[in-house]
C-alpha cells in the first residue's frame, strides 16, 4: 500500500472547484458495498435494519463496489479475506472511504495471533476504526457519522496514544509475570482411556463390533457412556469403515481429526462416526489409527467413498496437518487456507506468538503480520479446461457479492442449470482449534463463541459441557434452567438470522426487517440478562456467572407473546405469499437417504425425516424435565427446512415460557457447583471476583472428551484431547453444524435452475463463520 | 423579418396555456419586450408539454422526487425511517440530490474488458427512448405533438427501451451482465405480446388511438375494462423490472445484472433510467385507463386542471409499482416466462374479447 493512497480520497473531495458541493454530496451518499467480512457483520445488518436503520443517514446499503463508495470492513480480515478485499477497493471508483469495525480489524483482537488473519489497515487506507468485538450498531452508525465529519473536513481523531516512560519502574525483565500455561513438554496422548462410567449396553455393543471385526481391530474400549473407541491400523481402517457401514448401519462421520504428536513420531487419525439407526442414535464410535511421521509424504486411506460425510472435513485435515487422504475426490491446492498461509499449521511444530505482559525492546504488544503481496485467489488447477471441455461455464460468485455471504461459491452452468456448485470456503477461517491448544480451557470460552454470535449460548454450552463431562460435575438446577432458557432465545436468535437471511435472498427485504424487529428485542432481553448483545460468555463450567434477577424475569415472560405478534406479521407477508410458496416448494429436494449420505444435522435433517434431536436422545441441561415435541417431516425441500425451524422456533418459546415459570417458583442463588468451586464456595451466586482463581488452573483428566449438543443449526461437535498434565488442551476439535451442512447445499442445488441455489443456500441456514471455525 | 416574429407571435399566443389564476401577472409580463417573448415561447402548448409538463421539467422533479417516495414509502413499510437526516424537516426529501452530485463527481470506471465506445454510449443514448414518448402524452389538453397514432407511437418508443438495456449488458462484457442481459431479453420477450394486446383491446374499445382524444373519454377505461388494466399494470411491473420481476437485476442472484459494472454518472443515468420508464408507462396507464387529466374542473388552474389531474394520477401509479417493492418476494426467470407466457397471454386476450363485445353490443 502506497503513502499517497492514506490521503488520496480526503483530496479528491477537497479539491476545487465545487469542493463545497463534493464534501457535501459524499456526506450524504456514503453507500456501503456489500463486502460482509466476519461476524460483525451481524451487527451491520442490524445497522442497517429496521431498529437503527442506517439509511437515516443516506447511507443504502447497495451491493456492488462499483456503485458505492464505502467500505465497512467486518472485523477478521484473514489472509485469504485479504485479498478480495484490495480488490473490491480498487474496484471502487474514488472518493471512497473505508471504515473497519471490531476490535479483529484494528490489532486481531481475541485472535491476534492466529496463523491466518492479518491487519487491514495494512491492506486498505482506513478513515475510522470502531472498536468492539462484537461493536454494537450505535456504535457503527457513529463510525458513520465521524466518517461524514472527517469528509467535511473535521477529523476527530478520539483516540490518541500516550507514551509512559517505564524506564523508571525497576528493571523491564522484573515486571513481566509469569505465563499462567503449564505445557507438558512430552505428554502421555492417547484417545481411548476408559473414564471408568459404567454402561452396560456398551458391553453388549462391544460384543458385536468384536463379532463384526474380529481381527481387522487392535482394540475396542469402552471409553464413556455412549463412547466406543476402536484402534485399528492405517491398513485396516477402509475395511473396518465398510464393515461397520454395511453391517452396523454407521452412516455418517461426526468428525475426522488427526493429532499430531511429535514426540513419539506419529499422528493419530481418528474418524467419530454414528448412526441415524434409532436404537444406536446416541452412540459415538471413534475409530483411530496410529501414523508414522517423520517421512515426506505422509498418507492415509480416504473414508470419503464411504461416508461422504468426511469429504470436506478430511480435505480440511489435509490443509491444516500435510496428511494426505488417498482417494479423497478433492482437487489440488489448499480448500480452506490461504495460499500464502503456513503450510501444515496445526502441527505442533508450528509455533504461534506468545503473549507478552509488558513492553520488551520497545516493541509493541502485537506480532506484526505481512500482508499478502498477490492479491487473486486461484482457482483450482484445471477446473476451467475441465468446464469449457463439457460446454458449460464458470460463475464466481463472492466473497463481495450481495448473495454469497463470506465464501466463494464456483458455479458450473449449462444454460441456467446449475450441473454442479464447488464450494471456497476458509474466508472467515480464524483457526480457533490451533488458538484453543494455547490459551487455558477458560480462555477459550468467548473464543469459541465467535464461531457463532448469533447462536452464542448453544456454543458456548457446547464447549462447557465437554469440560464438565471430564471432570463430571453436576449443574445446580437453577443453573440448567437458566441454561436451557438461554440455549433456546439463542435457538430463536439463529433462526431470525437465517430466516430473515433468508428473506434476503428471496428478494423480499420486508420479511427481513420484520425479522430484525423480532430480533431488537431478543437482543435487548439477552442484554437485559448477561449485559452483551450477542458475545456474553455468561456460560461456564459448573454452571453461570451470576443469577438472574426476578425483574429481568418478568421482562422475559412478556418475550413469548410480544415476539408472536410480530411473528405473525412475518407470516403474512413473507411465509404465505404465494410467490415465495412457489419459489420454494419442491426445490432443493434431500431424500432421507441423501440427507444422511451428505451429513447434513439438525433441522435439516429433521426436515428430511430423521428425527434426531439431541434433547431429545440423551437430554442435557433441563430438556429431560421439560414438555416439548421434536418437529419433523419427510419433504426434504427448501420450504419444509424453513418451516420445520419455524415451528422449532414456537416450540422454544413454549420451552422459554415453561422454563420462566420454573425458575419464579425456584429459590433464587446457587448457580454454581459446589464441587467446582471448592474453597471458594461464597461465589456459588456471581463468580465475579473469584473468577481466575477458580478457573486459572484448570487441568481436565488425561483423555479424550467429546460431546455433542444440539445448537440452533444442528449438531455441535466438541472434543477436547487432555494430556492431564497442561492446563491447556492438546488438541480441540470442534465441528459446527454449518460445516456439516455445507455438502448438504452442494448436494441439494446440484441440478436446480441457478436462482435456485439462492433458494436451497437461504434454507440451510448456511453462516460462515461458524463453518470455517 | 418583424412580420414573421410577429406572426410567429401570434401563433404562440394563439395556444397558450390558459391559467386564470396568474392572467394578471401574465398579462404585464407579456409587455416587457423580451421576457414576453419567452414567456409566450414557454407557455406555447407544445413547448409547454415538451418542457415543462409532462415533459422535461416535470421528468426532473420526478426523477429527484420518485426514489425518495419509493425509498421512505418502503421504508415505512419496513418499520423504518428511511433517509432522513439530510434535512431533518422535510424528511430528508433532497436525498437524491447527494446522491446523484455524488455520482457526479465520482470517478468513471470504464474496464479493460467492456466494449470501449458503446459502454459509454448506452446509458446515454437510453434517454431517446425515454424523452421521445413524452412528447405524445397529454397531460389534459396539453399535448406537444398531436397525432392520431399517439398510443402506438408511445408503444413502440416503450418497447425500444429493452435494446438498450441488452446494449450496456452486452457492452459491460461481465458474466452478471451477460446473465441479467440474458435475463431481460427473456423477460422482453414474455411481457411484450400481453402488453401490446392490452393496449390494443383498449384502442378498440375507443375506436381511436389519439391520446388526447382517449384521455376526454367520459368514462375511464378501468372500468370498461378492468381486465386490460390488470394486464397492462402487470406488463408495466414486468417491464420496469418491479418486484416480483426484478429477474434481470436480481440483486442477490446476479449482484446488479446488466448495469453491475457501472459506476459514477453512467450508473446516475441508469438507475433514474427505470424511474423515467416508470413515469413514461405510469403516464400511458392514466391516459389509457384512469381518464388521463380528467376530474373536477378546478376553473382558476385554467389548462392546468387537467395537468394536476394527470400528475395525481400517474404518481399513484407509480407508487403502486414501488410499493410492490415492499410487499413481494422474486420470481424465477422460468416463473417469470411462464407468467407472460400463459396467464398473461391469456388475460390479454380475454380483455381484447371483452372490448370487442362491449363495441359490438353496445
Amino acid at each position: 500500500m502506497m503513502k499517497e493512497e492514506e490521503t488520496r480520497n480526503i483530496n479528491i473531495v477537497n479539491s476545487e472547484p465545487l469542493s463545497p458541493l463534493k464534501k457535501w454530496s459524499a456526506k450524504w451518499s456514503l453507500w456501503p458495498c456489500h463486502f460482509v467480512t466476519s461476524c460483525c457483520g451481524v451487527e451491520l445488518a442490524h445497522a442497517y435494519g429496521c431498529g437503527y436503520d442506517g439509511e437515516r443517514l443516506g447511507s443504502l446499503a447497495m451491493g456492488i463496489s462499483r456503485q458505492a463508495n464505502t467500505i465497512i470492513v467486518e472485523g477478521t480480515i484473514t489472509r485469504k479475506m485479504a485479498r478480495p478485499l484490495r480488490v473490491v477497493w480498487e474496484q471502487m471508483p474514488d472518493p471512497k472511504f473505508v471504515n473497519v469495525i471490531g476490535a479483529c480489524g484494528e490489532r486481531g483482537g481475541i485472535f491476534w495471533n492466529s496463523y491466518h488473519i492479518t491487519h487491514p489497515h495494512r491492506i486498505v487506507p482506513v478513515d475510522f476504526f470502531v472498536p468492539g468485538c462484537p461493536v454494537t450498531p450505535e456504535a457503527l452508525l457513529r463510525g458513520i457519522r465521524a466518517l461524514q465529519d472527517k469528509i467535511e473536513g473535521d477529523d476527530r481523531s478520539t483516540i490518541s496514544f500516550r507514551t509512559v516512560d517505564l524506564s523508571g519502574a525497576g528493571g523491564k525483565k522484573n515486571r513481566v509475570p509469569e505465563s499462567p500455561k503449564i505445557i507438558a513438554p512430552t505428554p502421555l496422548v492417547k484417545p481411548d482411556i476408559p473414564s471408568g462410567v459404567r454402561w452396560e449396553e456398551g458391553e453388549q455393543i462391544v460384543e458385536m463390533l468384536k463379532k463384526v471385526l474380529g481381527e481387522l481391530v487392535i482394540s475396542i474400549t469402552v471409553t464413556d457412556k455412549d463412547r466406543i473407541a476402536i484402534k485399528t491400523t492405517p491398513e485396516n481402517i477402509r475395511e473396518v469403515a465398510a464393515r461397520l457401514s454395511a453391517e452396523m448401519k454407521i452412516d455418517h462421520v461426526k468428525s475426522v481429526n488427526v493429532i499430531d504428536v511429535p514426540h513419539e513420531r506419529k499422528f493419530i487419525i481418528e474418524y467419530t462416526a454414528g448412526s441415524y439407526e434409532k436404537e444406536l442414535m446416541p452412540v459415538l464410535f471413534t475409530i483411530f489409527a496410529d501414523l508414522r511421521s517423520g517421512k515426506d509424504e505422509i498418507s492415509f486411506p480416504s473414508l470419503a467413498d464411504i461416508w461422504m460425510s468426511a469429504d470436506y472435513t478430511e480435505r480440511e485435515l489435509q490443509d491444516f496437518f500435510g496428511v494426505k487422504f488417498e482417494g479423497n475426490p478433492g482437487r489440488e491446492g489448499n480448500f480452506l487456507l490461504a495460499p500464502d498461509t503456513p503450510k501444515f499449521p496445526l502441527r505442533r511444530s508450528f509455533k504461534l506468538e506468545e503473549e507478552r505482559y509488558v513492553l520488551e525492546d520497545d516493541k509493541p504488544f502485537a506480532p506484526v503480520i505481512d500482508p499478502p503481496t498477490e492479491f487473486d485467489i486461484p482457482l483450482p488447477p484445471g477446473l476451467e479446461e475441465e468446464v469449457g471441455a463439457a460446454g458449460e461455464y464458470l460463475l464466481l460468485v463472492g466473497p463481495h457479492h450481495t448473495g454469497s455471504g463470506h465464501l466463494r461459491w464456483i458455479m458450473r452452468l449449462k444454460g441456467d442449470t446449475l450441473s454442479e456448485v464447488i464450494p471456497d470456503p476458509g474466508y472467515v477461517h480464524r483457526s480457533m482449534e490451533k488458538l484453543a491448544e494455547n490459551r487455558l480451557y477458560i480462555q477459550n470460552i468467548p473464543l469459541f463463541e465467535r464461531l457463532c454470535i448469533v447462536d452464542p449460548f448453544n456454543v458456548n454450552l457446547g464447549y462447557v459441557r465437554t469440560i464438565e463431562k471430564a471432570l463430571k460435575i453436576d449443574v445446580p438446577e437453577r443453573a440448567t434452567y437458566i441454561r436451557t432458557l438461554m440455549a433456546e432465545l439463542s435457538r430463536i436468535d439463529a433462526f431470525t438470522y437465517d430466516a430473515g437471511i433468508f428473506s434476503l435472498f428471496m428478494g423480499h427485504s420486508t420479511g427481513f426487517m420484520y425479522l430484525w424487529a423480532i430480533r431488537e428485542m431478543l437482543l435487548e432481553m439477552i442484554t437485559a440478562m448477561t449485559g452483551s448483545r450477542c458475545s456474553p460468555s455468561f456460560i461456564i463450567p459448573g454452571g453461570i456467572r451470576r443469577d438472574i434477577s426476578d425483574e429481568v424475569l418478568n421482562l422475559v415472560e412478556k418475550l413469548p407473546t410480544a415476539v408472536q405478534g410480530r411473528l405473525r406479521k412475518f407470516e403474512d407477508i413473507f411465509v404465505n405469499n404465494p410467490v415465495l410458496i412457489s419459489r420454494v416448494k419442491g426445490v432443493g429436494v434431500l431424500s432421507r437417504e441423501d440427507a444422511i449420505k451428505a451429513g447434513i444435522v439438525g433441522p435439516f435433517l429433521r426436515a428430511s425425516g430423521v428425527e434426531y434431536d439431541i434433547r431429545k436422545i440423551e437430554p442435557y441441561e433441563a430438556y429431560g424435565d421439560l414438555d416439548w415435541e421434536v418437529i419433523g417431516a419427510d419433504d426434504g425441500d427448501c420450504l419444509v427446512r424453513f418451516l420445520v425451524r419455524l415451528e422449532e422456533m414456537q416450540e422454544s418459546l413454549n420451552i422459554v415460557k415453561q422454563c420462566v415459570e420454573k425458575l419464579k417458583s425456584m429459590e433464587r442463588g446457587g448457580v454454581m457447583s459446589e464441587a467446582i468451586l471448592g474453597e471458594y464456595s461464597e461465589a456459588k451466586d456471581d463468580i465475579r471476583g473469584s473468577f481466575y482463581r477458580v478457573f486459572g488452573n484448570l487441568v481436565l483428566p488425561r483423555g479424550e472428551w467429546s460431546t455433542v449438543t444440539e445448537a440452533a443449526r444442528g449438531t455441535l461437535f466438541f472434543s477436547i484431547l487432555s494430556d492431564g498434565d497442561s492446563n491447556v488442551p492438546y488438541r480441540v476439535r470442534t465441528i459446527s453444524p454449518s460445516w456439516y451442512n455445507l455438502r448438504g447445499i452442494i448436494e441439494a442445488s446440484r441440478g436446480e435452475k441457478m436462482a435456485d441455489f439462492w433458494a436451497v443456500y437461504g434454507s440451510f441456514g448456511y453462516f460462515p463463520p461458524e463453518a470455517d471455525r | 423579418m418583424m412580420g414573421t416574429i410577429e406572426a410567429l407571435i401570434n401563433l404562440m399566443m394563439a395556444d397558450q396555456v390558459a391559467i386564470p389564476l396568474l392572467d394578471p401577472i401574465l398579462n404585464i409580463l407579456y409587455g416587457i419586450p423580451l421576457l414576453g417573448y419567452l414567456l409566450a415561447f414557454i407557455l406555447w402548448k407544445p413547448i409547454f408539454a415538451g418542457l415543462v409538463c409532462p415533459g422535461f421539467a416535470t421528468l426532473g422533479v420526478i426523477l429527484m422526487l420518485f426514489p425518495w417516495i419509493e425509498r421512505k414509502l418502503v421504508a415505512r413499510m419496513q418499520w423504518r425511517v428511511g433517509p432522513r437526516e439530510i434535512l431533518p424537516q422535510f424528511g430528508g426529501i433532497i436525498q437524491l440530490l447527494a446522491d446523484s452530485l455524488r455520482f457526479l463527481f465520482q470517478e468513471v470506471i470504464v474496464h479493460r474488458d467492456a466494449k470501449q465506445p458503446y459502454f459509454v454510449q448506452f446509458p446515454v443514448l437510453s434517454f431517446i427512448p425515454a424523452l421521445l414518448p413524452l412528447l405524445f402524452i397529454p397531460a389534459g389538453v396539453i399535448v406537444a405533438v398531436k397525432s392520431a397514432y399517439g398510443v402506438q407511437i408511445i408503444l413502440a418508443l416503450v418497447c425500444l427501451f429493452p435494446f438498450f438495456i441488452l446494449g450496456l449488458g452486452w457492452a459491460s462484457n461481465s458474466r452478471f451482465a451477460y446473465i441479467g442481459t440474458v435475463r431481460e431479453a427473456f423477460m422482453y420477450f414474455a411481457y411484450e405480446i400481453p402488453f401490446i394486446i392490452a393496449v390494443l383491446a383498449m384502442i378498440v374499445l375507443y375506436g381511436t388511438s389519439d391520446p388526447v382524444a382517449i384521455a376526454g373519454m367520459s368514462v375511464p377505461g378501468i372500468i370498461l375494462n378492468p381486465l386490460a388494466a390488470l394486464t397492462f399494470f402487470i406488463a408495466a411491473a414486468m417491464a420496469t423490472s418491479r418486484l416480483p420481476f426484478e429477474i434481470a437485476e436480481a440483486d442477490q442472484e446476479l449482484a446488479a445484472g446488466p448495469h453491475v459494472e457501472y459506476s459514477g454518472i453512467l450508473f446516475g443515468l441508469i438507475y433514474v433510467m427505470c424511474y423515467e420508464k416508470m413515469y413514461i408507462l405510469s403516464g400511458l396507464m392514466t391516459i389509457l385507463f384512469l381518464g388521463g387529466g380528467s376530474g373536477p374542473e378546478i376553473a382558476i388552474l385554467g389548462d392546468l386542471s387537467g395537468v394536476v389531474y394527470f400528475m395525481i394520477k400517474t404518481v399513484i401509479v407509480m407508487t403502486l409499482l414501488a410499493a410492490l417493492r415492499g410487499v413481494y418476494p422474486r420470481y424465477r426467470l422460468d416463473q417469470g416466462l411462464k407468467i407472460g407466457w400463459s396467464s398473461m397471454l391469456i388475460m390479454g386476450t380475454l380483455a381484447l374479447v371483452i372490448s370487442l363485445a362491449e363495441v359490438l353490443i353496445l
